[in-house]
């Protein structure tokens, strides 16, 4: 990694072609996620969030920019890059019809470990995620919650330096959340740098170093939770302090206005 | 090749662990075998029907249930499912060559294909169907059987790429009637009508078919046997060459 930049984005724009003409779904996004930190990544839905992810993770081909992770070249070596990063994308990408265990050994050896090594280290995942009585289970029994907890030991498999997790806790119940919620910090607590999109602001507000928020393919605003607080309150001359959610919405062009306990959401 | 290994391996647990997936691939080219026969048998009677060699219908049908049988494409479901579900995309954020991806599905399909054609020529050895072509034969007709199944599933796997809709891709399995029914199905090509002959003339199933034919009704016969391996090989190529282009450029 150069210059403890764990992911890096410069001018990213993503163009898909429709019958209605051309859609820019991301429109130059510059990034700089350090090592080791959690880096959160905010939008409204189609803000160019899970686009920019998918970009950044070797799915999605880059219309123009370029994007790093781990210093590596995500168009020109994605391979290279691919063994940097974890994934775990919106939707569990698991298959069910495998056990947990299968499917761990099975991600272990599709990035090159040996039948003992990939054992090995699904043992490990299994003991990290707390899913060993389920491990043998086939993956369609297993709860919501479970399903998240094995598609984050999946996207560790390698020990990659930097984990993308998109959306990591959408349709979780309040108790998964916070499971989650823990494995996030304690793979952060080992040293992986990790880059989470999220809807919740909450969960943005308690896990998140960094943020930044995207809105019309465009990053509109970054910083700390605390800076853009900050910065919202100065700026607006509030007397309280403002919450994620007031710096979303200023951020994002949209207010709040409440009237008779009605609280109604209009586009600026 | 050790990745397209091991992903074929895992394509073969998840056919093995949807049995009722397999059933009809099974059921329905036995059904077809079986009402042909009883639709056809008595107007071809074994003895004065030169184009038998001595044996009865059923022989001469087996080769139709055998394609048929090849020609499910369930690989193919499988893979919109990993579209769908998002375990595709977990793949493919893997360094693994996108080829294996492709790849694994297809070594499956062989071993899959492998061991329905033996299940079907087995049931039509024991309702009296012989292999005049010996053992050798028998392992050219399985073979040639999975081949064939590795094709279609190629082609399934095209479908499913590019729309990534199973309703699509189920569609795009029906293309296989029309070109089935455009061969020697119930007689030899040369006592069909005219356009039907031109017809299955230029259908390349025609000559895998009459290759599978040739196996089950006379000796080693190489000059029928090779056009339908040389079919397989061609398409098979061509299959190959799209899926990886397809995948390759997949977004």
């Amino acid at each position: 990694m150069d210059d403890g930049i764990a992911v890096s984005a410069e001018e990213l724009v993503k163009h898909y072609k429709s019958r209605a003409g051309v859609i820019e779904a991301v429109r130059g996004v510059d990034l700089r996620v350090e090592s080791g930190e959690v880096f959160g990544f905010l939008g409204p839905n189609g803000a160019g969030k899970s686009t920019t992810v998918r970009m950044l993770t070797t799915l999605l081909s880059i219309t123009s920019g370029s994007a790093h992770v781990g210093g590596v070249d995500v168009a020109r070596d994605p391979d290279a890059a691919r063994r940097m990063m974890g994934v775990a994308l919106q939707e569990a990408g698991l298959d069910p019809r495998q056990t947990g265990r299968e499917l761990l050994v099975l991600q272990g050896r599709l990035f090159g470990m040996s039948q003992h090594a990939a054992a090995e280290r699904t043992d490990e995942l299994l003991a990290l995620v707390e899913l060993e009585d389920a491990a043998d289970r086939r993956i369609k029994g297993y709860s919501g919650g479970m399903k998240r907890r094995l598609d984050l030991a999946s996207a560790l498999v390698h020990e990659p330096q930097i984990l993308f997790l998109d959306e990591p806790t959408t349709g979780l119940d309040p108790a998964s959340r916070l499971t989650v919620w823990d494995e996030v910090r304690r793979i952060n607590g080992r040293g992986t740098t990790v880059f989470l999109t999220t809807q919740y602001l909450e969960e943005a507000d308690q896990l998140c170093d960094r943020l930044a928020i995207i809105d019309g393919g465009r990053i509109v605003r970054e910083g700390t939770p605390d800076q853009l607080k900050a910065e919202l309150r100065e700026r607006l001359g509030l007397t309280a302090d403002p919450t994620l959610d007031d710096v979303f919405l200023d951020a994002t062009g949209r207010t709040r206005s409440r009237e008779e306990g009605d609280v109604q959401e209009v586009t600026a | 090749m050790t990745q397209a290994l091991v992903l074929g391996r895992r394509a073969l647990l998840e056919a093995w662990r949807t049995p009722e997936a397999l059933v009809p691939t099974l059921f329905i080219p036995l059904f077809f075998l079986v009402v042909n026969v009883g639709q056809a048998g008595k107007i071809f009677p074994s003895q004065s029907t030169e184009f038998l060699h001595g044996q009865g219908y059923g022989a001469f049908q087996l080769p139709s249930s055998l394609l048929l049988a090849g020609s499910f494409g369930t690989a193919a479901l499988f893979l919109v499912e990993d579209i769908e579900g998002g375990y595709f995309d977990k793949l493919r954020a893997t360094p693994i060559p996108r080829t294996a991806i492709v790849l694994g599905r297809l070594i499956a399909e062989l071993a899959k294909g492998v061991l329905i054609a033996v299940a079907v020529t087995v049931l039509g050895l024991i309702f009296g169907i012989t292999i005049a072509s010996g053992v050798l034969g028998f392992v050219l007709l399985v073979l040639l059987t999975a081949l064939w199944s590795v094709v279609f599933v190629g082609f399934m796997q095209l479908i499913a790429l590019k729309t990534r809709s199973a309703a699509a891709t189920n569609s795009g399995g029906l293309i296989f009637f029309p070109l089935l029914f455009l061969t020697p199905n119930f007689v030899p090509r040369d006592m069909l009508t005219r356009p039907m002959e031109i017809a299955a003339t230029i259908n390349p199933v025609t000559y895998v078919m009459e290759s599978l034919r040739s196996l089950i009704l006379v000796d080693l016969d190489w000059r029928h046997i090779w056009p339908g391996f040389l079919v397989v090989a061609v398409l098979g190529a061509i299959m190959l060459a799209l899926n990886v282009r397809i995948i390759k450029r997949y977004d």
